[in-house]
């Protein structure tokens, strides 16, 4: 069954749709099983394998093009992507869209040609998994506090800091990492390998949220990389902004995949479950819900595939990305909260996946970005006054 | 080696299905199409041998409306060569001779040594196309395999025959053979290999071009039957209650012999 109330399947390439169909033909058959123990035990999914398996499947780096092992497709199908993985969980959405928009992306758009082929086919096949460091415990939503520091030291680049709340921190092979250049304070692009002195990755524990995945953090103690791992084409706080932007639009769009699962999960429990002799769908206090389940989500895909479309033409912006990924989770959160509460107490085992859902759109709520920061974003968009800087 | 697969695009068999309004199927509109299971097994086979011989061409053959070339875009993304579209806004209303004569008409000068198909389609159930397109073609032909092998102009195939039991079966090439539930496991069509699929040529031919044969088999109507009564309520003690229900058991199944 498909959640697509305004027939926009006809609205997506042929391609798209095949794509779909296969992505959750494979995910339902090998990854759906394991994710309710993975998740209850917080024994994190094993990413290496998946890894592998996404590879082969082709959807890392879906829109790099060809000669970098990547298939070359469109914004959209990263879409597609994104939303089929987190309609299983939001932990391998993450996995995607940091690996193809915050590892690949700056690779591909910022890196020499040696950086791009020595990364990205390795990257594309699952070979290696990367992740993304700009977070720190104390710079959020607000990164040039940024404390990491980068100092060219002779033929070296010599790393200090921490980065906090960093999925995949612990398993991955490639750091994208932001430092500012302790000479010129200027915020720098990194590509910090595993296994290099001074390099230290940990994933956290007792999470609420996010329990089949990794999140962890990274730290640098003197931590020397050669010079050719610096991204040469970036400076300034632009770079790890444009690539956020990657993966919020995956965000937009692995929402969606999250919100499906929610209401097609709350529409045929409330067809199944009677209640004084008659399904609780019949009753209109049901009926509400579901109605405004399935509005919240219809008007998400159209944010989305219209979003894509500008996307692929180039000609989307920052705001209009931030409105995408705010909406979208908003729309994640409310679907997942209602699904919730039309299983009753159904809902809260883990036999059904919304509170699992609802728990992992926690965290998806304030990443890449908060909720407060998209809005301030569009707010000083339309009004070109900007809210969230005091002077 | 030319290898030809048949396929056909059936609706989502967890649909909701209405009558149409003239009575005589189902309705076609708000249906997700799919390409038949058995299909499916064909085109992966097809695609394995080609992979195992390494040089043989592999097209894959649909009957229907547009929609239909995208499960000929599937069938590329697995592995097929060449599409071929065999557009046909009525095909819901021709029998499994005219299916059969239309690839017929395709095949006959096109020397395919091997034709696989689906046992039979999800919708219609006839599993008469394979056998009848045998005829046409002067083909062996062998139904109902569920396991393959190919060597020196030969193909050997296992059937599936009721109550359990396989046969070995073996028959020389040009051969027809359709394909049941068991046979292999379908590959996920991949990114990369849908994004070829893309560049693959499919071609379209019109059903007319094809055809000149009136049905001989018609549909009346199509209906929803009305659904059976509840089941039986045993009651009484528990021991007569078991007696009953073993009794029943051995009757009506064969949980019990």
């Amino acid at each position: 069954m498909f959640v697509d109330y305004y027939k926009i399947d006809d609205l997506l390439a042929d391609e798209d749709k095949l794509l779909r169909d296969s992505l959750r033909k494979f995910l339902e058959d090998n990854i759906k099983p394991l994710i309710k123990q993975a998740w209850h035990k917080q024994e994190k999914l094993d990413f290496r394998t998946i890894a592998k398996q996404f590879g082969e499947l082709g959807i890392l780096g879906s829109f790099i093009e060809e000669k970098y092992n990547c298939p070359g497709a469109t914004y959209t199908t990263y879409g597609i992507v994104c939303q089929e993985v987190e309609r299983i969980d939001s932990a391998l959405r993450s996995f995607v869209a940091v690996n193809t928009g915050l590892v690949m992306y700056p690779i591909w758009r910022y890196g020499s040609e040696n950086q791009k082929m020595k990364f990205l086919p390795k990257l594309a096949s699952g070979e290696k998994i990367g992740c993304y460091g700009l977070t720190e415990p104390d710079a959020g939503s607000d990164p040039s506090s940024m404390k990491t520091t980068a100092k060219k030291i002779k033929d070296k680049w010599v790393l200090n800091g921490s980065k906090m709340w960093i999925t995949e921190a612990e398993i991955a092979d490639v750091a994208i990492v932001w430092a500012k250049d302790a000479d010129d304070g200027k915020v720098k692009g990194f590509i910090v390998e595993k296994g290099t002195p001074g390099f230290y990755q940990k994933d956290l524990e007792e999470l609420g949220s996010m329990r089949a995945g990794g999140v962890g953090e990274l730290a640098f103690t003197d931590c020397a990389i050669p010079l050719e791992n610096r991204l040469p084409n970036i400076e300034g706080l632009k770079g790890p902004f444009s690539c956020l932007n990657m993966a919020r639009y995956g965000i937009s769009w692995g929402a969606i995949g999250a919100s499906m699962d929610c209401f097609e999960t709350a529409l045929s429990y409330s067809l199944d479950r009677k209640q004084f002799g008659e399904p609780i769908a019949s009753y209109q206090l049901v009926q509400e819900k579901l109605a405004n389940m399935i509005t919240e989500i219809t008007k998400a895909q159209l944010v989305s595939l219209r979003l894509s479309q500008l996307l692929n033409e180039n000609k989307a912006t920052p705001a209009q990305i931030s409105l995408a990924k705010r909406n979208n989770v908003r729309t994640a959160r409310f679907c997942a909260h209602t699904a919730r509460e039309i299983l009753g107490a159904n809902g809260i085992s883990l036999d059904y996946s919304p509170i699992r859902h609802m728990a992992n759109i926690e965290s998806v709520y304030t990443y890449e970005g908060t909720d407060d920061m998209h809005t301030l974003i569009i707010g000083r968009d339309i009004t070109g006054i900007e809210a969230f800087r005091k002077k | 080696m030319n290898i030809l697969v048949c396929i056909k695009q059936v609706p989502d068999m967890e649909s909701k299905f209405k009558i149409s309004s003239d009575g005589q199927w189902y309705e076609q509109s708000d249906l997700t199409f799919k390409i038949n299971e058995y299909d499916e097994y064909a085109i992966e086979e097809a695609v394995r041998l080609k992979e195992k011989l390494g040089s043989a061409e592999v097209v894959a053959l649909s009957i229907g409306p547009e929609r239909t070339k995208e499960a000929i875009r599937k069938a590329l993304a697995i592995g097929a060569d060449k599409g071929v579209h065999i557009h046909d806004d009525e095909s819901h209303k021709k029998d499994s001779f005219q299916i059969a004569t239309i690839i017929a008409s395709y095949a006959k000068d096109k020397n395919f040594d091997i034709i696989f198909l689906g046992m039979q389609s999800q919708d219609r159930a006839s599993a008469q196309v394979g056998p009848i397109l045998s005829e046409l073609l002067g083909y062996n032909c062998i139904t109902t395999i569920v396991s393959f092998e190919y060597q020196d102009g030969k193909v050997n195939v296992k059937r599936e025959l009721e109550g359990g039991i396989k046969a070995k079966v073996s028959a020389k090439l040009p051969v027809v053979l359709t394909c049941q539930l068991g046979l292999n496991t379908v590959r996920y069509p991949t990114l990369p290999n849908i994004m070829k699929a893309k560049k693959k040529e499919l071609i379209t031919i019109n059903v007319n071009e094809l055809l000149n044969e009136q049905p001989r088999v018609i549909n009346l109507k199509a209906y929803i039957p009305e659904k059976k009564k509840g089941g039986i309520i045993l009651e009484g003690k528990s021991d007569e209650v078991a007696d009953k229900l073993i009794s029943i058991l051995k009757e009506k199944t064969q949980v019990l012999r």
